[in-house]
């Protein structure tokens, strides 16, 4: 998934080394026990805001921002889920409505799940498998506002289902739900469909949900996760409370608040959200501490994991990405001599103290294959740069830096690269984007750009994610394009099919030289850093778990009784 | 009296139509496309298809301007949000009392301490009391609201801990959402801050003209026959001077909180307020029409019901106007 | 003893631009039932003067010295509450411009209220009724429902008996009547000056007659004051001032009065501009204008001294008696001429 702004992915495979451990596994065990200590964490109101955004809907059938998914995470039931844990642990799915992962046909192409029983809705009614056929109904439905699911294929993936996208069936042939089994015929065999039913699209809902052409969707329903949606202004507040009927114990996900409100005020700028949580009139804010204020708010708490101020690594890396398909940028080693010229450290630092650990890998720690390597360095090298870049940078012709001119940290970002650019020779332009469209025109083939900000967070962890799905030019297409490097050489689609199709330590060992090679041998992109998220939680907040996978904390986990 | 009535209706029909039009014509002049910014990054073409027919942003400018009129009149409705699909009616209907808060609060405040300022200061021109208001005023007329906000609230709300440092609380107890505050008392505490960054401008601009009025009214010549009637000067203050004086202050107050009930934008944002005015800022950011249309109408209505209310108030405060 | 006796007063501004001497000295009495007459230029003093009188300048910025004595009790110098029971009661004034002088959100019938209120304790329908028989007195048609109409709902003839009315209500033994007819036309004019007549003769009260208007002060008056650059020029029975005046300012007034009997074709006038009072000129005021001057005149300041007629009749001149006399037979004999070919 690209960074923080907007799941649109594909959540793939989680990594034939997880099916491994699904298959033999079986359910996850559960880490918390009903013990006092644990009773002892529960009670009180937990007081949220949201300083730079608002939830525009919390609709699992039209929520597709980080936001409404990490709401949604505390709300929602899912076949698969993610554990309310820190650090590896966190990333890693368990059966939660399933009773265990889904047994799958020789031929690949049926998979089915068999549901726990006595699990409920907040209002009592039961969870069935018909509450996940509807799931899928409400992501693909031309009666809703939007078709989200098309964004992932989802409606290429099951049998019926574009059938039924196109309005021409009531339901999805494909998707058989009797009593607590449920049934799913795959157009083709897919070894990552079982986590794509992790994503928040796939929470229970009731059967009788209606569609709804209103782009904020259903405000209020019936949820079945550790909390429901008790009332839901949308773009203000948001209520949650926990469902009495929720199993605490049998699953590790905890819900220690009574209630959660979450406020939103989207002009802010976060100073007032901070001045309150260090008054303790507010909890925590979900836009984090305001990178200029990160080093007092630092040195005033203890630093980082000590006390109040947290810092939490996301599963991204944050890059410039080239085009590859454009001069200057599509002569490798003009690319190489850029990664050499702009400095890493530099663009890290106007971000304050914390905010992230440079790299010049596509790859992120905790994947594996990650093998911590050096390439380019973080410092500006001109000499280094000049001497690889050689001809290529002489009458090269200029360099167009894309960057959204409504954010002092990219302009910033911009104008620097632009002088480092000018100290090796060549010439560079601004060119500002429209601040409420970034990603359209990067996505259209044929686009101008040279040098554009951006980033990738883990939809899975698997390289795949991250190699596959970003460098593979035979996805190229005219516009929508994920691979918006237009980086298409052939000779490395055939290296990278090759190491997908490994597994075990032999798929690392491949992805590792994968992932040198890509940077030394072609610098598709300007890896910067990886990212952390920074954020002040009140006094009073105890049990503070920070999930890798969402790049949050998790909000039933806090505690303030 | 009905005539007069009957023309300021139609007057102000007149002006909720320019209003509304123009809102809509610059939406579809600026580069805007809500529909593509609803559906975000990674959106292809066919889901903006999809989403702009569920906007009825397909529809040529006058239809779906006609759709935006034949809704108020058939179904009171203002329409929905691009961005959440809420009635617009039912945003209006929460912001418009927040701003309303803060508006006539404020308004309470500024009159307290600018008509006896105003006043004294008439009364001992050049006195200690009057070169002290001077400084007051030339202050509050050159330092911005927004300033003046967050000293306050850095000031006050979190260094002293004395008042809240941002936030709202519904004056009614028990409504609003569950989990926020609500009541009187915690209404006017959250409101303080507000307040008093709002209404420092206000004050001293009121402070000036209030001291002029009255300085003003002071030499009139029938203030001169009520002394020499044997008047106390109490007397002549209260009943000749300043009923007169406050005549131009009435027809001022009444537009000011006419055009503010548009929107405190800097109070609101500084306190983080969901009023009028940041709900405009936010929906112009964000190209949602129908809540900037709706923001719109509501601050056109309250100029044009203001104005009214400043007209009769003027024409009972003073028998010389005949309203017609 | 006289009603009210002014003595050697004086009154100073304190202005931005200095000290202006806006009464410089000035001494008369008033005695019960008697008009005064006062006349003068803008600027000369006679409004201010009769201000003072009544106490009604802004003490901040307003140095008095002198005595006024009102009734034998000394009145200048008190504070409005001290003066209680005197102003608007004992004494009352009226002002020129009956437009403004009347408050306008204010019905004329609680106008005249608070003249009754503030001084009697009445109850208000006892006030009111009283209202409603001095607006009979000043002979304002259908009294009765006009005392609750606001001052614009009538002309500034009906206004300015609306102000006699407010003046009388309490039936004052003093009128100060500042230039109450200036405002308004000739025809109405007259009918104020006929009305004032007949109350004072109802009232038995002293009218002060403030005006420019010779004509005005020929008449009513009884006596009459000439004031100039603050000071009091000539004092007079009025008959005497219009047979003998004594001085070159009055002969200047008398000269420039228009006149339906005559053949000539222009006005005299008095050349020149009234005295700054900011910077006074030296000796007499008049010196700069006047066609007599000699340097005696831009030297020394003439005392006030008796005439032919004696201390009833005083003015302030350097000129000798028999300069005098020749000057006026000569003008005197010039206006019958012209006069008598008219006719």
């Amino acid at each position: 998934m690209r960074r923080k702004h907007v799941l649109s992915l594909l959540m793939l495979c989680m990594g034939v080394a997880l099916l491994v451990a699904a298959t033999t596994v079986g359910v996850a065990s559960s880490a918390t026990q009903k013990t006092n200590s644990a009773k002892a964490l529960r009670g009180g109101t937990l007081k949220v805001d949201q300083s730079a955004g608002a939830f525009d809907t919390l609709d699992p059938g039209l929520a597709y921002v980080t936001n409404d998914w990490e709401v949604l995470y505390s709300t929602g039931l899912n076949l698969v889920n993610f554990p309310n844990k820190a650090g590896k642990a966190g990333t890693q799915l368990f059966p939660e409505a399933a009773s265990a992962f889904p047994t799958i046909s020789k031929n690949g192409k049926t998979v089915t799940f068999h549901l726990r029983s006595g699990l409920k809705f907040n209002d009592g009614t039961p969870v069935t498998a018909a509450n996940y056929q509807r799931a899928w109904e409400r992501i693909l439905s031309p009666h809703m506002y939007a078709q989200y699911g098309t964004f992932d294929q989802l409606n290429k993936m099951v049998v019926g289902a574009q059938t039924f996208t196109d309005g021409k069936a009531a339901h999805i042939s494909g998707i058989s739900a009797k009593g607590l089994t449920l049934t799913f015929h795959l157009v083709k065999p897919n070894p990552t469909f079982t986590s794509i039913l992790g994503m928040q699209w796939f929470n229970a809902v009731k059967t009788n949900m209606p569609y709804t052409k209103s782009s904020g969707g259903i405000t209020k329903y019936a949820s079945a996760g550790p909390y429901y949606i008790a009332s839901n202004q949308l773009g203000r507040t948001t209520v949650l409370k926990r469902n009495p009927h929720f199993p605490l114990g049998k699953f590790p996900i905890q819900a220690n608040p009574n209630q959660i409100v979450i406020s939103s005020f989207p002009n802010s700028d976060g100073e007032a959200a901070l001045l309150q949580i260090e008054k303790n009139q507010l909890d925590f804010d979900l836009a984090g501490v305001p990178s200029q204020d990160v080093s007092t708010v630092a040195k005033k708490y203890g630093g980082p994991n000590k006390g109040q101020f947290h810092v939490g690594t996301q599963a991204c890396i944050i890059w410039e990405a080239f085009n590859n398909a454009k001069a200057p940028t599509d002569n490798a080693n003009v690319r190489k001599a850029l990664n050499y010229a702009i400095g890493r450290t530099p663009i890290i630092q106007q971000l304050g103290p914390y905010a992230g650990s440079s790299s010049d890998q596509i790859l992120v720690p905790g994947l594996p294959g990650y093998k911590k390597f050096t390439a380019y360095g973080n410092f500006p090298n001109f000499a280094k740069a000049k001497s690889v870049g050689g001809a290529a940078l002489s009458n090269a012709a200029p360099i167009n830096i894309y960057y959204n001119a409504a954010s002092h940290f990219r302009t910033n970002e911009a104008e620097f690269e632009q002088s480092q650019i000018q100290h090796i020779g060549m010439k560079a332009n601004l060119v500002p984007s429209d601040p409420n469209d970034y990603y359209g025109p990067l996505e259209t083939k044929g686009t101008t750009y040279n040098i554009a900000h951006s980033g990738w967070c883990a939809d899975y962890f698997d390289p795949f994610d991250f190699i596959n799905v970003n460098f593979d030019g035979r996805s190229i297409a005219a516009t929508g394009n994920v691979d918006y490097f237009y980086f298409n050489n052939s000779a490395f689609n055939a290296q990278m099919d090759k190491a997908a199709s490994l597994s075990g330590a032999a798929r690392s060992n491949a992805y590792a030289k994968l992932d040198q090679t890509l940077m030394t041998k072609y610098a598709p992109a300007f890896p910067l850093y990886i990212p952390t998220f920074r954020y002040l939680t009140s006094q009073r907040v105890k049990n503070v778990i920070y999930n890798n996978y969402f790049g949050y904390p998790i909000l039933n986990a806090m505690s303030v009784g | 009296m009905l005539y007069f009535l009957i023309r300021r209706f139609f007057w102000a029909i007149f002006l909720f139509f320019c209003a509304t039009v123009i809102t809509y014509i610059i939406f579809f002049v600026i580069p805007s496309d809500p529909a593509s910014i609803a559906c975000g990054t990674h959106c292809t073409p066919q889901q903006i298809v999809h989403i702009r027919h569920s906007l009825h942003l397909d529809l040529p400018i006058y239809q779906q301007y006609w759709l935006f009129l034949w809704n108020i009149i058939r179904h009171q409705s203002l329409g929905y949000s691009y961005v959440n699909g809420v009635s617009v009616r039912w945003i209006i209907g929460q912001d418009a009392p927040v701003t309303a808060s803060l508006v006539f609060g404020g308004a309470v405040f500024w009159l307290a301490i600018s008509i006896p300022i105003g006043i004294l200061s008439a009364l001992r021109p050049r006195s200690i009391l009057d070169r002290f208001g001077m400084i007051f005023v030339l202050i509050g007329i050159s330092a911005p609201a927004v300033w003046i906000g967050l000293i306050l609230a850095y000031v006050i709300g979190f260094k002293l801990g004395w008042t809240p440092i941002a936030g709202y609380c519904n004056l009614i107890p028990g409504s609003g959402v569950a989990g926020s505050c609500s009541g009187p008392a915690q209404w006017a505490y959250h409101m303080i801050l507000p307040w008093l960054t709002f209404m420092f401008l206000f004050a001293a601009l009121y402070v000036r003209l209030i001291r002029a009025t009255v300085m003003e009214t002071m030499s009139e010549d029938y203030v001169r026959t009520a002394r020499a009637k044997g008047a106390p000067g109490q007397r002549v203050l209260v009943q000749h001077v300043l009923r007169n004086s406050m005549l131009p202050v009435v027809t001022i107050l009444g537009m000011d909180i006419g055009l503010a009930l548009g929107g405190a934008v800097f109070t609101e944002t500084v306190f983080q307020l969901r009023g009028l005015g940041s709900e405009l800022i936010l929906s112009a950011n964000r190209d949602d029409l129908p809540v900037v249309v709706g923001v719109v109408v509501f601050a056109c209505i309250a100029v044009i019901v203001f104005n009214f209310i400043v007209d009769v108030a003027y024409a009972w405060l003073d028998p010389r106007i005949r309203l017609d | 003893m006289a009603l009210l006796e002014v003595d050697d007063l004086v009154t100073r501004f304190r202005t931005d631009d200095g000290i202006v001497k806006a009464v410089s000295g000035v001494t008369f009495s008033l005695d019960r039932g008697k008009t005064l007459g006062v006349v003068g230029e803008s600027g000369s003093g006679k409004s201010v003067t009769f201000l003072t009188v009544m106490g009604l300048n802004d003490p901040r910025h307003t140095e008095t010295t002198g005595s006024v004595r009102f009734d034998g009790n000394e009145i200048l110098g008190l504070s409005t509450s001290q003066m209680r029971g005197i102003r608007g009661r004992r004494i009352g004034m009226i002002f020129q411009d009956p437009m403004t002088s009347l408050n306008p959100v204010k019905t004329i019938g609680w106008q005249l209220q608070e003249a009754v209120l503030l001084h009697n304790d009445v109850t208000k329908e006892e006030a009111r009724k009283r209202a409603i028989d001095i607006l009979k007195e000043v002979e304002i048609p259908r009294a009765d429902t006009r005392v609750d109409d606001y001052p614009h709902q009538f002309s500034g003839g009906m206004r300015q008996r609306v102000m006699i009315a407010m003046a009388l209500i309490n039936n004052p033994e003093v009128l100060i009547a500042d230039e109450p007819t200036t405002a308004l036309d000739v025809t109405t004019q007259a009918q104020i000056l006929r009305l004032m007549t007949k109350l004072q003769k109802e009232h038995e009260m002293a009218i002060v007659m403030i005006t420019h208007d010779l004509g005005v002060v020929a008449e009513l008056a009884d006596d009459v004051l000439v004031m100039y650059g603050g000071r009091i020029v000539e004092k007079s029975e009025v008959h005497d001032l219009f047979e003998k005046p004594e001085m070159p300012y009055t002969w200047g007034l008398l000269g420039s009065l228009p006149r339906l009997n005559t053949t000539a074709e222009r006005l005299e006038q008095i050349p020149g501009q009234p005295p700054s009072l900011l910077r006074p000129p030296r000796g007499c005021a008049f010196n700069p204008r006047c066609p007599y001057v000699f340097d005696r005149c831009r030297e020394e300041l003439p005392d006030l001294r008796a005439g032919a007629v004696g201390e009833g009749h005083t003015f302030r001149c350097h000129l000798a008696d028999e300069d005098r006399a020749r000057i006026w037979d000569a003008k005197k004999a010039a206006l019958e001429a012209a006069e008598g070919s008219a006719a």
